[in-house]
């Protein structure tokens, strides 16, 4: 086994360990063509789980099962969401009434238009600490909604993010982190991810989209980049799906 | 002027407002047959602050300053309603939507985008209409993930004949997502845009159009909103927008504008509001994002 890939936990499939108390519960969706991840992450902290996301709807139940697995019938106490698009928020009031009114993290400018009045405000650039763990709140150069965050976990150097960062993957590439999808058809699965996921993206300049997402990743080096629509890409993956994502972001910007 | 709640003193001369209710509330006919019901959210202090600070001369200080979302309700022989509102306004929403359509069924709800402030509502107004017919952009692959995958899809070269009222679906282009789209209705000529062309209005301009308000809806106040929630202007190549704007302002010539987060805009002044647009994306692209909405 190379160094950094996942070790599966259990033989089930039930919750992917990353190290340093995260793991990747992943889910994902056919479209027509592929699949695409809709997963959610738990991370280990002092006072208790943290899930990062609340999934889809579609896997409500296999999500609270795995949960509840993999937190040994704790449930969680805390959810970081990236930004309330549904299939990133849908599940909160479900888990809210299984596991109690738990602290929902949000980076909206109005809760209540989101509906999520009861969420606790971050601001980008914050520094905000959830169940004794600490998170960096980012500026995602890579998002459909403006509220959008991703958080930087110092303990574990883990960089969660959504939308962007995902791929899409063939189906049976469920589980597998991203170094590890076959290289035939893993650029395109890049591609066709941010092509149908960021639209603004034919109007970028990939070259900037690209300089903010360097910078990024210098000043927070990560162990793992977690995307909520992609495998995990290991620190070690992270060149190659950078060059990727770059030659995806001058094909999407070409064509329009 | 009259603050949103107070019964409607003036009148302006080119469109009678015979109900403007509440402070969050909703007007019959912004146009003959286009009903507007709006959600003011709360007062957005730190907008306010931030076009102070600008110089700006549009916004009086004290006045509440709101972002608002705006759901339209089209009346032809048929009916039809475009978005929904946040979940903190179906409280306003559904009697708004009973006062207006009395006993007439609702026939159509068409979503822009399944954005939570913009659709927060569907499942409510799908409960009380039941015989309507939801429809949805057809732009997009995760349709299921939204529970749009029995909605029925629409895009560009579809029609809805509303009897009097025509709606199309052209592509929005300027969108925040991929499942989305704009509309326009063909008999009043408007165009109907989410999230594009909202711009902040303060205590006695709800309800208003732009001609009906005594402050100018300049670049800056346009600023103050895209800077925010088109924040990747701040990563594009300015020319690329500017050659979009450009052409929605060829195609649409003479359409009055019905934002989803702005006042309605008559088609008579709508042109130079294109050319505004591509000067804030020029600044954005060269000063970056104001902040998060
Ligand atoms: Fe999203
Ligand atoms: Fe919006
Ligand atoms: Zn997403
Ligand atoms: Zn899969």
């Amino acid at each position: 086994m190379r160094a950094g890939a996942p070790r599966d936990r259990a033989r089930t499939v039930s919750v992917i360990d990353l190290g340093g108390g995260v793991s990747w519960v992943h889910e994902c969706f056919p479209e027509t063509d592929a699949h695409i991840h809709v997963s959610v992450y738990l991370v280990e902290a002092p006072e208790g789980a943290i899930l990062m996301d609340s999934g889809s709807f579609h896997h409500r139940q296999r999500l609270a099962d795995r949960i509840r697995d993999a937190t040994a019938g704790r449930g969680i106490g805390a959810i970081v969401l990236s930004h309330s698009d549904y299939p990133h928020s849908g599940n909160i009031p479900a888990f809210r009434r299984d596991w109690g009114d738990f602290e929902i993290i949000a980076s909206c400018g109005d809760p209540d238009l989101q509906g999520l009045p009861y969420a606790r405000r971050t601001k980008i650039g914050d520094v905000t600490e959830v169940l004794g763990r600490r998170f960096v709140v980012l500026d995602p150069p890579l998002a459909d909604r403006n509220h959008t965050t991703w958080v930087y976990d110092e303990a574990s150097r883990t960089l969660f993010v959504a939308d962007g960062f995902g791929t899409l993957h063939a189906p049976g590439a469920c589980d597998i982190d991203w170094g590890r999808i076959p290289e035939d058809g893993r650029a395109e699965g890049v591609h066709e991810f941010h092509a149908q996921t960021l639209p603004w993206l034919r109007y970028a300049d990939p070259d900037r989209v690209m300089g903010a997402l360097h910078a990024m990743l210098e000043k927070h080096p990560p162990a793992w980049i977690a995307p909520i629509h992609g495998p995990p890409i290991a620190e070690a993956d992270v060149p190659r799906y950078m060059a990727d994502l770059s030659d995806a972001l001058t094909r999407i910007a070409e064509r329009n | 002027m009259n603050e949103p709640g107070s019964d409607t003193e003036t009148t302006p001369a080119a469109a009678p407002m015979p109900a403007a209710r509440t402070g969050a509330g909703w007007r019959r006919d912004v146009w003959p047959g286009i009903h507007w019901i709006q959600e003011l959210g709360g007062h957005r202090a730190g907008i306010a602050r931030a076009v102070l600070e600008s110089g700006a001369d549009w916004y009086r200080p004290g006045n509440e300053l709101y972002v608002p979302q705006n759901a339209y309700l089209l009346t032809g022989e048929r009916t039809l309603l475009w978005d929904t509102l946040s979940p903190a306004s179906g409280h306003i929403l559904l009697p708004a939507l009973e006062e207006l359509l009395g006993e007439r069924p609702l026939d159509y709800l068409a979503l822009s985008h399944p954005d939570v402030p913009h659709a927060g509502n569907t499942m409510q107004v799908l409960r009380r209409y039941p015989q309507c017919q939801l429809v949805a952009p057809a732009a997009g692959e995760t349709h299921a993930l939204y529970h749009l995958d029995d909605a029925m899809k629409v895009g560009p070269g579809d029609e809805i004949d509303l009897g009097g009222l025509r709606v199309r679906f052209p592509e929005a282009t300027f969108l925040d997502a991929a499942i989305h789209t704009w509309m326009s209705e063909e008999a009043t000529r408007t165009l109907f845009t989410v999230d594009w062309m909202g711009f902040p209005h303060q205590s006695g301009e709800s309800l208003r159009r732009t001609d009906e308000i005594d402050t100018v809806v300049d670049v800056g106040r346009l600023e103050e909103f895209h800077s925010r929630v088109m924040f990747w202007f701040q990563y594009v190549h300015p020319h690329k927008v500017t050659a979009a704007t450009d052409a929605l302002a060829v195609q649409f010539a003479g359409y009055g504008l019905a934002p989803a987060h702005g006042l309605p805009i008559p088609g008579e002044d709508a042109a130079p509001y294109y050319e505004r647009m591509n000067e804030v994306v020029r600044r954005v692209a060269a000063g970056g994002r104001g902040g998060v909405l």
